[in-house]
């Protein structure tokens, strides 16, 4: 387990460079540092049973929660989001990568704009080759796209954001 | 269409009594009796038995074992799994009449099989070379209970299954390159397995696995590039091994390591996968979308993630990514 010291120098290395996210894992322990737009949330939790993804989930929320409690600090993310009106956010069930089209060569499932129903195949995460179809869940209009096709995703990440009026 | 060959077969069928000529062949399919000829060695090789009667003609004296929903089912020692066979002689792929099923049905443990796919797949729609009763070609429609995440064990513990299978049955040594592949030593793949799910948040609606394994091809059956990596159980054994026995055998196999999975969890599918593991502590290279870096293929993790250590000793988990094996880019 790292202690206090050791976890500052961490957040003093990482701030400095230009790593956006940072997950050290040692027995049954995870540390995940996520850079936001000005701050760097920090959070240590000790798992022994459950597996890091869930833990990691519960760390992004917290991030999150972060964000839209301290509106005056994060001004720019709260700008960009009111630029487009959305009531939910189709997050990631599993870490893996994110494909917006079934194939290369193929179109993509949805776009800004897209409108879904409940059954909408949004996009395709894969992990250890397991292809995952996502389905939208909600009906409403793509309103954002969060992700690139091909970048990898945690457990919990939003994906798309969705405007359900 | 009907194929040239199909329409072959259907006129040899209809003559099983009496020889049919060339000529009379010739005519009826418009193609050369040259054509005929290698036609008629195609099917002989592929399971067929002709007579050929010189100044007289062909006649058929023998089909090849044929799979049917029955003669799968018949002798099938399994509890749930291929309860419910559903058989194609050709279909695009057996992944989409499974979706279908699967979305139609409930249909835990139904298994589709075909004889011969037009657009088998890979990964990212890459085709799968599946000629007409060359290799087993199959899905399996199941429901697991677990939550989404953990999904992705499947595909590690369906490549034990399959491993096993090949070992037991032909006494080769496969080995499984991550997370799902079975290969030979000589590096050249025999089988692919492609699962896909249909999940919300926290449930699985429902898993299809699809496995392909080359079982009775020749390297002339591919094109170059393929022969280069490909391989078959023939090729790697010199026999020919009957497909039904496989499908029976796999089906029995997989039944019996998910319920230990579904029973005690990955620890028992990881030690398995791990004795199979390609590469298991050489250099491999990992492409990202920002990067290439080398690392040391260390395992798999605990939720069967791959390991690599970097040259300081990092250890890093990945799910997902581009690795090239052979080192063949570098």
């Amino acid at each position: 387990m790292l202690n206090v010291q050791e976890i500052q120098e961490i957040i003093k290395l990482i701030d400095q460079s230009s790593i956006e996210e940072f997950t050290y894992e040692t027995n049954g322990t995870t540390v995940s540092l996520k850079k936001s737009s000005q701050k760097n949330p920090v959070s240590v939790q000790d798992n022994q049973i459950q597996p890091t993804t869930k833990v990691e989930n519960v760390q992004q929320s917290d991030v999150k929660a972060n964000i839209k409690n301290e509106p005056v600090e994060n001004e720019v993310t709260s700008e960009q989001s009111q630029a487009v009106a959305y009531d939910h956010e189709i997050v990631s069930p599993m870490v893996g990568t994110f494909y917006t089209a079934p194939s290369p060569e193929k179109d993509a499932f949805v776009s800004k704009g897209s409108k879904v129903d409940e059954s909408t195949v949004v996009c395709i995460v894969e992990a250890m080759k397991l292809f995952n179809e996502i389905e939208a869940e909600v009906s409403g209009e793509i309103v954002e796209i969060l992700v690139e096709n091909g970048e990898l995703v945690e457990y919990g990440q939003p994906l798309f954001r969705v405007n359900t009026k | 269409m009907e194929s040239t060959r199909n329409k072959l077969i259907k006129l040899l069928a209809e003559h099983t009594e009496d020889y049919i000529s060339g000529q009379m062949l010739s005519e009826k399919l418009n193609i050369s009796r040259s054509a005929i000829w290698k036609h008629m060695k195609e099917l002989e090789r592929d399971g067929y038995q002709i007579e050929a009667k010189s100044k007289v003609g062909y006649r058929i004296i023998g089909f090849p074992e044929r799979i049917t929903e029955n003669t799968i089912q018949w002798g099938l020692k399994t509890k749930w799994l291929g309860k419910k066979v559903i058989h194609r002689e050709v279909t695009n792929s057996t992944q989409v009449v499974a979706h279908q099923e699967a979305k139609e049905n409930k249909g835990h443990g139904t298994v589709v099989i075909a004889d011969e796919q037009k657009i088998g797949r890979g990964r990212m729609s890459r085709a799968w070379h599946s000629k007409r009763g060359s290799g087993m070609w199959l899905s399996m429609i199941l429901r697991p209970e677990l939550p989404p995440y953990l999904a992705p064990q499947l595909t590690l513990l369906t490549a034990v299954a399959l491993a096993d299978t090949i070992s037991d049955m032909t006494g080769t040594e496969p080995l499984i390159k991550w997370p799902n592949d079975i290969l030979f030593a000589n590096q050249k793949k025999c089988a692919g397995i492609l699962t896909e799910m249909q999940a919300e948040q926290d449930k699985i609606q429902y898993v299809v696995i699809g496995v392909g394994l080359n079982v009775n091809q020749q390297l002339s059956d591919w094109p170059e590039e393929i022969q280069e990596r490909a391989t078959s159980l023939q090729i790697e054994t010199n026999q020919s091994w009957s497909i039904q026995s496989i499908i029976q055998e796999f089906l029995c196999t997989f039944e019996k390591t998910y319920d230990m999975y579904m029973k005690k969890g990955f620890v028992e599918i990881k030690k398995k996968w791990e004795a199979y593991g390609f590469k298991i502590g050489e250099w491999i290279t990992i492409y990202t979308l920002q990067e290439k870096k080398k690392a040391i293929f260390a395992g798999i993790a605990s939720d069967g993630a791959l390991l690599i250590r970097n040259e300081s000793g990092k250890v890093e988990r990945l799910y997902s990514g581009e690795i090239d094996w052979f080192n063949k880019k570098a």
